[in-house]
């Protein structure tokens, strides 16, 4: 078939906004879930430094466990799949959506259902963490703007909530 | 909503980023054929559930995903110590 | 009916009157007044009736311990809040307030008749009355109890408020901004510490708002405060509940003090983590207790204080003083120094300190020491009150229109024994004050036991010349509870206080005994003769002061009560009118009727489809974990009961999952995309629990293995093609993938394209036709079934839900894990033994398949079931007899798990459980159910096409 197929967002492309927040949608991108004893065994696979310590972000790899990175780069890039090495590498591109939260009110709208303290969370950071009963995956891109990644079948509701908490 | 310390983030968080996993310190038969009936309900069913200080396991299921052994009181609710998977009894 | 508003005074807003309604008669208060005060400053005496004698009531108090005057407040439909006390209400334009626990008024109350037969109301009257018969509970005596019971009405409607909700953190809590509160929070102001404070009054100062010579320093500390750029001030906000790790519930009321609340949220709750608490909540003052200290018009003298000095409202134009403590004296001064009339001073204590009795000499006020009230007339209001001396003797009346009772004073521990911190009693003030702390928190001020307010005498019951047992001394106000209830427990052979509070029910209404616990706990130890320290202390727990289920619940109602999960083709299943079910979390369409249809005959109709042409169902639900790494299949192998070391790449496999006790947990067909990797499947409910399981294994059992497990469940969208006709229709969608029945068997996966999206295609049936299972990246989904259906127009292709799924899947015999299990399920009792492999030396669950009840005779074992009437559907659930004949209760042999209409067998089929079933082949067993019992035979479980024909083309 020559004609592609479009893609459908769980939650609306267009921007909302309140007052000292803006939430919405980033563009889709590449995402892969890196898993491998050593951080080192994945600098030689992909020639990139990747972070050692949980939490850290390093060129778009954050670290979220011992043995756990998630790469996110721009839609299409491809990487190799590490066959035969004792290097997990699994495609989760469309697995999660990512809702960029910006503002000066981006924390405190955040800390209404997540327990982290982000008075206290430095920009690089990122951690898998709950919001309410919603798993997410909190990355801190500056003070004022934070990545949200959640999977995309809770992502409608993670969208009401925001929004409708950002609007009061 | 009790602070956990994970040993694997090395960060105290939320209670409700964990999921409890039971009794610590039991480990599968390497092979389970060898054991008897009576072994083998001891291993499947027979818990310690003591009063006071319990070897237990979480999960930071909704952090590092890994799971890792704690001791904590079970009649205060407080956390003595926790410790990375494999490592021996605290 | 004669409190008033002094001429000057209080720090209402007198150039903002406001008109306000209480049970329907309009009046006007000032801005800051609360409804306590506003209604006194009318003359209002009278504000509710009691609990069970309904004996009319008035004010105790003026803050939230007030136990009397629970009120109502109807802010319009769905908005209707019973049980709010009247002064915590504050008052503002068209505020409508009502009275509670009276029928058909306030004043003209039927219920009033239990006052009258109170003798028959002891203690423990409902358990002992109603004990007998029987039969009578159920019909009789619960309905009527039912009825009169309960403390105001609870809202029918909906609430249409929203509410909302946030974590804080912060290094210093502080709970309660009165002086102690204000002084803690302006060391810690200008440090580098996040300070938060919080008061639960509409404005910071605590006990300093009732005392205007401290009014200057309030402004300036406040002001220092707000100036603070470290510090945060909470007010109107109540912390209810203080939990481990210094995790502190709070309560922020938004908007029901506005006139017009718009669509803000009406109230927030506040999970806040503190480094450090610092707990200045203060102390309640005591009641004293004799007869009639419940009349309106008695209350406690710091109460009055506070109408007078923060709200310009005097509680009568007569005031009398009944004090077993110095601080009602200087409350008296103040009153009388504010212009309001005092009639006397009366204090149990022989003698009070010499300046006390100066004051009051030049104020020209009446002292009786060595006296106490023993009586007071008037019953919506206080007109005389009747005093002795100690000894019984002198008798005399005195008229005065209110009684102020200074009993002393009781530190507010209540959060601090929710922290579990340790209490110890304190002789000097007849109370318990905090000990050690379990958390990182200390006490300051008059919460500490610090209660700077001079002496006093402690004493369970002021003495009287009367008939104690016939008189109604009130302990607990709002429970009702008097001080012969508490000696008739005592009687009765009580003797730990935990046990004469739940017979009494002492201490146990909302206010949580807030000015009950106290005098219970001392007239229960003058009773017993026991220190009162042998006798124990009841245990406070939150709520601090009752909350709203809005706060507590937040936005979680609606479309935020839960997360529902739906896929990217829900929202065509939705535009073309799918009736939904929820499977776990998820969302999912169950059949799609067409206009007239039913949801049977929409079944039959998909199904008769599906085994015609082609049907068209959203699987993307189904859990999917991706396991990559060399030794990936030796994982597997650990993990299923059958062999996956052999599994060659491009071939799919089903996989049996077991818990360790050897029931199965779930199943799902698997592929092999690579010797390293694998694309597992696994129940729609089961994809969490499963993955959880292959983790715990992995980490902790076998954590040298070099694998590792990735949830993509999400990743794809997957849809199911099932029919005849599914290959000719997805023949030109696909790129690179040869779809003849040679070069892509049943049981294979093979990667490629379709519409040019890469997909992971499978070719599996749950149904028992042809079948593929299109996996491609989540957004494509829903374009990718459009594209399908419009190709599959020409093969009439029918969408079909989770409904069919199931009737095609049982006529093919597919267990549905959960549904024909239980969890007490082993593959042999489903006859499952093909999918576990004899030779395997281990698997998870293995060695439980030898247990001796794992092998014994008579398990419940999955069968068939075809009944006699080829129309009768049987019930799912529906138990199983083997005769119908025995006596009742008969013995149940098993269940039925599953039943459908089968429109392509043209009967009804069913799976059930059934004891030793499978040697039971051809038996007839009997299903009782509503009506009738149905028989039927148990069967093989494959209904259709049991040589799976149709698979192998």
């Amino acid at each position: 078939m020559s004609d592609l197929l479009t893609r459908a967002e769980p939650v609306p492309t267009a921007p909302f906004a309140a007052d000292g927040v803006t939430i919405s949608l980033a563009p889709p991108m590449a995402r892969y879930s890196l898993r491998a004893r050593q951080g080192q065994a994945l600098e030689t696979l992909l020639g990139v430094k990747v972070p050692k310590k949980i939490g850290a972000t390093e060129g778009g790899i954050a670290c979220l466990g011992p043995d756990e990175w998630l790469m996110r780069a721009p839609a299409g890039t491809s990487i190799p799949m590490a066959a035969g090495l004792a290097i997990a590498v699994t495609d989760v591109s469309e697995r999660s959506i990512c809702l960029c939260v910006e503002g000066p009110r981006a924390a405190q709208l955040i800390m209404s259902g997540c327990p982290q303290d982000l008075e206290l969370f430095p920009v690089g950071k990122a951690t898998r963490t709950i919001f309410e009963t919603v798993e997410i995956i909190l990355i801190r891109n500056s003070n004022d703007q934070f990545h949200i990644e959640v999977w995309r079948s809770f992502s409608s509701w993670l969208w009401t909530a925001l929004t409708t908490t950002a609007s009061h | 909503m009790i602070l956990i310390h994970c040993p694997y983030c090395d960060e105290k968080r939320a209670e409700i980023e964990f999921a409890y996993a039971g009794e610590a310190h039991i480990s599968r038969p390497v092979d389970p054929s060898t054991y008897g009936d009576e072994e083998w309900e001891r291993y499947l069913f027979i818990r310690a559930n003591p009063k006071g200080r319990h070897h237990e396991r979480w999960r930071h299921i909704h952090g590092c995903g890994r799971f890792f052994n704690a001791v904590r009181d079970t009649v205060t609710d407080k956390f003595e110590t926790t410790y990375k998977a494999g490592e021996p009894r605290k | 009916m004669s409190g008033f508003r002094l001429p000057t005074g209080g720090r209402v807003d007198r150039s903002r009157p406001v008109r306000f309604s209480f049970d329907g008669v309009s009046y006007t208060g000032f801005a800051g007044d609360t409804l306590a005060s506003a209604l006194l400053a009318n003359g209002v005496m009278l504000f509710g009736r009691s609990f069970k004698y309904h004996r009319p009531r008035g004010l105790l108090a003026a803050g939230s311990e007030e136990p009397n005057a629970l009120v109502s407040v109807d802010r319009g439909p769905g908005r209707f809040t019973p049980n709010l006390r009247a002064t915590n209400v504050e008052v503002h334009e068209g505020l409508k307030a009502v009275s509670q626990n009276r029928w058909p008024s306030l004043k003209t109350d039927f219920g009033a008749i239990n006052d009258r037969l109170g003798m028959f109301f002891p203690a423990g009257f409902y358990n002992k009355t109603f004990m007998w018969p029987r039969s009578f509970w159920d019909k009789l005596y619960e309905p009527a109890i039912r009825k009169i019971a309960g403390l105001g009405d609870a809202p029918t409607e909906d609430d249409p408020d929203q509410y909302a909700a946030t974590h804080a953190h912060c290094d210093l809590l502080i709970i309660g901004a009165g002086p102690a509160g204000i002084d803690a929070a302006l060391e810690a102001a200008g440090t580098n510490r996040r300070v938060t404070v919080i008061d639960e009054q509409d404005e910071a100062g605590g006990s300093a708002l009732a005392d205007p010579s401290l009014w200057q320093w309030l402004e300036r500390s406040m002001k220092a405060l707000n100036d603070a750029p470290n510090v945060t001030i909470l007010t109107r906000t109540t912390a209810f509940g203080y939990y481990h790790d210094n995790f502190i519930g709070a309560v922020q009321r938004l908007t029901d003090h506005l006139p017009d609340d718009g669509d803000a949220p009406r109230e927030k709750l506040w999970r806040i983590r503190a480094g450090e608490v610092i707990l200045a909540q203060g102390a309640i003052e005591r009641p004293l207790v004799f007869a009639g200290n419940d009349t309106p018009g008695v209350m406690l003298s710091s109460a009055a204080k506070t109408f007078a000095n923060r709200y310009g409202v005097a509680v009568g134009k007569s005031v009398a003083l009944m004090a077993t403590h110095d601080s009602g004296w200087h409350d008296v001064f103040a009153l009388a120094k504010a212009g309001v009339g005092i009639a006397a001073i009366i204090d149990v204590r022989d003698t009070v300190d010499a300046d006390l009795l100066k004051q009051a000499a030049d104020l020209r006020i009446t002292v009786k020491l060595s006296h106490s009230v023993i009586g007071v007339s008037g019953r919506y209001g206080v007109k005389t009150i009747e005093i002795a001396h100690n000894d019984g003797t002198g008798i005399r009346s005195i008229a005065c229109d209110a009684l102020l009772m200074a009993g002393g004073w009781t530190p507010s521990v209540h959060l601090w024994s929710h922290s579990k911190g340790t209490l110890k009693w304190c002789d000097d003030i007849g109370a318990y004050v905090p000990d050690q702390p379990n958390e990182n928190v200390r006490c300051v001020g008059a919460c500490a036991g610090a209660c700077n307010f001079g002496q006093g005498a402690v004493i369970d019951v002021l003495p009287t010349p009367m008939d104690q047992s016939r008189i109604k001394a009130f302990v607990d106000f709002q429970n009702d509870v008097t001080a012969k209830d508490i000696k008739l427990a005592v009687r009765e052979g009580f003797r730990s206080i935990e046990h004469i509070k739940r017979y009494t029910t002492n201490g146990m209404a909302t206010d949580q005994g807030k000015t009950s616990n106290l005098n219970g706990l001392q007239i229960a130890s003058t009773a017993l003769a026991k220190p009162i320290t042998d006798i124990g202390l009841t245990t406070f727990r939150p709520p601090y002061t009752p909350q709203t289920f809005g706060a507590l619940a937040g936005h979680a109602k609606g479309a935020l009560f839960q997360a529902t999960r739906t896929t990217n083709i829900d929202s065509w299943a939705e535009e073309h009118s799918a009736v939904f079910e929820l499977v776990a979390q998820w969302r999912r369409a169950r059949y799609f009727p067409k206009a007239g249809e039913d949801m049977h005959a929409a079944v039959n109709r998909e199904c008769v489809a599906v085994r015609s042409s082609v049907g068209i169902f959203d699987a993307s639900t189904l859990g999917k974990i991706e396991v990559v790494g060399p030794d990936a299949a030796e994982f597997l192998n650990r993990m299923y009961t059958n062999p996956w070391k052999a599994l060659e790449p491009g071939r799919c496999r089903y996989g049996l999952l077991l818990k360790e006790d050897g029931f199965i947990t779930d199943d799902g067909v698997s592929a092999r995309l690579a010797p390293d990797r694998f694309h597992l499947t696994t129940t729609t409910g089961g994809a969490a629990r499963v993955l959880n399981m292959m983790e715990d294994y992995l980490q902790t059992e076998w954590p040298d293995l070099n694998v590792w497990l990735t949830s993509t469940t999400e990743q794809y969208a997957v849809i199911a093609l099932q029919g005849p006709n599914a290959r000719k229709l997805l023949e030109p969608l696909v790129e690179g993938i040869d779809l003849s029945a040679e070069a892509f068997p049943h049981m294979a996966i093979r990667e490629g394209a379709i519409c040019g999206i890469p997909t992971r295609l499978f070719r599996v049936s749950f149904t028992g036709e042809l079948g593929f299972e299109i996996n491609v990246p989540t957004a494509y989904g829903r374009a990718l079934w459009e594209r399908i259906m419009a190709e599959g127009d020409r093969y009439d292709i029918t969408p079909y839900g989770t409904e069919t799924m199931h009737v095609l899947r049982a006529e093919k015999g597919f267990i549905i894990v959960g549904q024909d299990t239980d969890g007490t399920v082993t593959p042999y009792d489903a006859s499952l033994d093909w999918a576990v492999g004899k030779k395997k030396l281990d698997f998870v669950g293995k060695r439980s398949l030898a247990r001796p009840d794992i092998v014994a005779a008579g398990r419940k074992q999955l069968v068939g079931l075809l009944t006699d009437d080829p129309n009768v559907v049987l019930e799912e659930g529906a138990q199983i007899v083997a005769d119908p004949n025995q006596p009742i209760p008969m013995k149940m042999i098993g269940h039925v798990t599953s039943s459908y209409w089968s429109a392509t067998l043209g009967r009804s089929i069913a799976m059930a459980l059934v004891a030793g079933g499978q040697d039971k082949m051809g038996e007839t067993l009997h299903i009782p159910m509503p009506g009738k019992t149905h028989t039927a035979k148990i069967s093989g479980m494959v209904f259709y096409d049991p040589q799976g024909a149709r698979l192998n083309v």
